[in-house]
């Protein structure tokens, strides 16, 4: 009775031992798994879902800390395929005297090195969210913008209107088609009009 | 024959090692100060805009901001709410930390001053990011737990040739710092590749060998003039496939050493390449700190006491 007693009791310590030993293990390893799980973690984030079966449960997991801790990441730049037309965003707004004001918000060729380089985020927003149906509740708030900074400018807005402007690529590159020196023409469309009443936000 | 398991066991021993053994304080020094002047450039950049970008007047008034972000995040913003005072705190923040960074004096609280001053921005206005950012964001966090401060630090300079006091070992050599954050960051630089080159492969253009021939048409990203010679379809081709090769061959030929330094040489005129043809205001250079990481400081002594 008493050896059972013995062997019940040395199975259970040896259970109860053998998590604590991984415990213990992990504490002393901390430095491993940290690097380990932080791999794993910005791998399965930044990868293709198609490409990774394992990126919903990873994710799952990581995406808040990585959030929470300014983690987050993307490098899918130019993927998966670059854009096939060349862009360019522009802000038109008529004065109430019938004045018309064009501003080409992106056209970096016609800036010099210096600004087209500190203008790269404004670059960003125009072409990559503002110019887009999806990101169609930034266009109003950009409107509102605008229509501030031209009265500041001296100007009396009675229309903002927002146009992108698109050609397209050739699949073959040859010298005459970078944007500097290209020849094909430019497609518009008005993708955001606003009125601008008389009073608002005097 | 050595079995699958004793094989896993081996690498197993050998990353964890490579993890935990301390090394050499300079590779992170240089990271810090290289990371901390670009955090710099990068502040002066977006200093103008911020209240365009940030401001309760800007682009994103609050409650659009509200709809596009639906969490909460660790930025100034938590203390400050919807405030424009919000950009006088991010700016401080950027300054102090960049030239802490850049100088070592502190360089956790630098550290941390930059990461909260670009986590603070970058959630303020989700829209204007680059890749350049993540860099700045992912490398201040890690700093923070990093012994940086151990080389090209101002504090260190003045108290050695002021107080004459040595932080080397007796033999000459440098004090070795905890190795896991350069090790997370160098891990980070191998996935970035990693992850842009596969997703790449996904696309047509990619696999066709146009894809580069498309991005010099737009003229949204160009810069410096390109010889002619430069913009033909062959080359355009070559371009294409070059990085891909490259992107998916440096998380791999990095880790051989005799390949480090050619494959780091090639990363750089790769990058030089990009940045002359392209214009993305500072990713190119800020992945440059990251390769710094990967070098070897020289072996010789560190320099000598006063006396």
């Amino acid at each position: 009775m008493n050896r059972l007693r013995r062997s019940v009791a040395s199975r259970s310590t040896a259970a109860d031992r053998a998590p604590i030993g991984l415990i213990l293990a992990a504490v002393r390893h901390w430095q491993t798994i940290l690097v380990a799980g932080y791999t794993l973690a910005a791998f399965s984030w930044t990868m293709p879902a198609q490409l990774f079966p394992p990126k919903p449960l990873i994710d799952s997991f990581s995406a808040r800390p990585l959030l929470l801790l300014g983690l987050w990441q993307a490098w899918d730049m130019f993927s998966p395929d670059p854009r096939s037309d060349d862009i360019c965003v522009e802000l038109r707004s008529t004065d109430r005297d019938g004045t018309i004001d064009r501003r080409m918000l992106t056209d970096m060729v016609s800036m010099g090195y210096a600004e087209r380089w500190q203008k790269d985020r404004w670059r960003k927003y125009c072409n990559d969210h503002l110019r887009l149906d999806a990101e169609r509740i930034l266009w109003q708030p950009f409107a509102e913008y605008a229509a501030r900074r031209l009265r500041a400018e001296g100007h009396d807005p009675l229309t903002i209107e927002l146009i992108r402007w698109w050609r397209p690529c050739e699949p073959l590159l040859s010298p005459k088609l970078r944007a500097d020196r290209r020849q094909t023409d430019w497609s518009s469309y008005v993708f955001h009009r606003w009125g601008v009443p008389r009073e608002w936000d005097r | 024959m050595t079995s699958p398991s004793a094989i896993i066991v081996r690498a197993a021993t050998a990353f964890d090692r490579w993890v935990r053994d301390p090394v050499d304080p300079r590779p992170l020094a240089w990271f810090r100060c290289w990371l901390g002047l670009l955090s710099l450039v990068n502040l002066w950049l977006l200093w103008p805009d911020m209240p365009m970008w940030l401001g309760n007047d800007g682009v994103l008034p609050p409650d659009v901001h509200r709809t596009l972000i639906g969490d909460t995040r660790i930025s100034v913003y938590l203390a400050t709410g919807y405030s424009d005072a919000a950009i006088g705190l991010i700016r401080g923040l950027g300054l102090v930390g960049g030239l802490g960074l850049l100088t070592g004096v502190l360089p956790r609280c630098a550290a941390a001053c930059v990461w909260l001053a670009t986590v603070s921005y970058s959630w303020r206005a989700m829209e204007i990011l680059h890749s350049g950012d993540n860099l700045i964001r992912i490398g201040a966090f890690f700093l923070m737990f990093a012994g940086s401060g151990g080389a090209l630090s101002l504090p260190r300079a003045v108290r050695r040739w002021w107080f004459r006091q040595t932080d080397h070992e007796p033999d000459g050599r440098w004090l070795p710092v905890p190795a896991w954050p350069q090790r997370i960051l160098q891990l980070q630089l191998c996935v970035l590749y990693l992850t842009a080159g596969i997703w790449k492969t996904l696309g047509l253009t990619w696999r066709n060998g146009t894809a580069v021939g498309l991005v010099l048409q737009l003229g949204e990203f160009q810069r410096f003039p390109i010889p002619d010679c430069f913009l033909t379809p062959v080359m355009a081709q070559v371009m294409t496939f070059a990085t891909l090769a490259f992107e998916l061959g440096f998380p791999l030929l990095i880790w051989i050493p005799r390949l480090r330094l050619p494959v780091l040489l090639a990363g750089l005129a790769f990058h030089a390449g990009l940045d002359w043809a392209m214009n993305v205001q500072l990713f190119q250079w800020l992945i440059t700190a990251y390769y710094l990481l990967w070098l070897k400081p020289p072996t010789r002594l560190g320099p000598a006491c006063p006396d």
